[in-house]
C-alpha cells in the first residue's frame, strides 16, 4: 500500500507533513525517515496531518513517539492532528492520547504554535 | 461458517495489508461490529508483524499461514509460522506507564483478544491462536469490549 507525504513549511517556522496511507510495519520506517529528517531542521513546530491515514499499528505510534520524545528534547511542538476514528482508536487502547497534543483539524493545531 | 478462511503470506510487511484487507471483508459479512472488527484487524496485523521481526528476523521470504473462523460469534484465529519458537513465558506486554517507541503490539493483543495461546509443540515455529467474541454482551464475562 505504502504511504505519501504532503509538506507544508510556514515562514513562522511550523512544518506541516500530511501523510497519506496506512502506517503499518512496511510503511513505518518511510515515515520515521521523514520525521527524522524534520527533527534535524529544527524547526519550531512540526504538526502530522493523519487526516488520510485510514489505519496506524503499533510501530506507527512508535514513529509518533518519537516525534514526541523530540518535542520534549528540543523544547518545539509536535501536534498530531485530524485522526479518524480508527487512528484515535488505536491511541486510545495505548492509552497515549493523553499524551500528545491532538486536534480536529491542521488548521486548528497551527493556532497558537 | 463450516469451513475457516485461509491465507498464507510471505514474510514480507508489504503483504500485511493483504491478511488486513481479506479479514476486514470476512468479519464485514460476518457483520461484526466495526470498532470490534477495527481491533481485531489490528491484533492479527501485530501478531503478524512481530513474527517478521522476531520469528523470522526480518527474512522476507518465510511463510505465514493464517486461518480465520467464525463460529457461535466467536472469532478465532491461527497463526502459523515455522521461525525462532517464542518463549511464551517471556512475551510481555509493554508497561504503560512508559512512554517510548515499541513494545505495544503484544499489549494491544492481550488488551483486545479474548484469549491468547501460544503453542511450541512442534519441531519448528510456533502457532498462535486467539479468539475474540464478536459483539458485545454475548461473552459470558463482557469485561473486554
Amino acid at each position: 500500500m505504502g504511504v505519501k507525504f504532503h509538506f507544508d513549511e510556514s515562514d513562522n517556522g511550523v512544518t506541516t507533513l500530511a501523510i497519506h496511507g496506512e502506517m503499518d510495519m512496511s510503511s513505518s520506517p518511510e515515515v520515521r525517515d521523514r520525521l527524522t529528517s524534520l527533527f534535524k531542521t529544527n524547526r519550531r513546530a512540526i504538526i502530522v496531518d493523519l487526516s488520510k491515514v485510514a489505519y496506524i499499528d503499533s510501530s506507527g505510534i512508535a514513529t509518533l513517539v518519537e516525534g514526541l520524545q523530540w518535542s520534549h528534547a528540543s523544547k518545539n511542538k509536535f501536534r498530531l492532528a485530524g485522526l479518524s476514528p480508527a487512528v484515535r482508536d488505536v491511541f486510545e487502547i495505548a492509552r497515549l492520547l493523553s499524551i500528545f497534543e491532538t486536534f480536529a483539524s491542521k488548521e486548528e493545531a497551527m493556532e497558537g504554535v | 461458517m463450516r469451513q475457516p478462511v485461509k491465507i498464507a503470506i510471505p514474510s514480507d510487511p508489504k503483504y500485511l495489508c493483504l491478511t488486513r484487507s481479506v479479514l476486514q471483508q470476512l468479519l464485514s459479512l460476518h457483520e461484526a461490529p466495526e470498532d470490534m472488527a477495527r481491533k481485531i484487524v489490528l491484533c492479527v496485523d501485530e501478531a503478524c508483524s512481530n513474527i517478521i521481526k522476531y520469528g523470522y528476523g526480518g527474512r522476507c521470504e518465510d511463510p505465514i499461514e493464517i486461518s480465520f473462523e467464525i463460529e457461535n460469534d466467536t472469532f478465532t484465529v491461527k497463526i502459523r509460522d515455522y521461525g525462532k519458537q517464542c518463549d511464551a513465558g517471556k512475551i510481555k506486554p509493554r508497561k504503560l506507564d512508559e512512554v517510548k517507541p515499541g513494545g505495544l503490539g503484544t499489549f494491544f493483543i492481550n488488551e483486545i483478544m479474548d484469549t491468547v495461546h501460544y503453542c511450541t509443540k512442534r519441531e519448528k515455529g510456533t502457532l498462535l491462536t486467539m479468539t475474540k467474541k464478536l459483539r458485545q454482551g454475548a461473552a459470558a464475562s463482557g469485561i473486554k469490549n
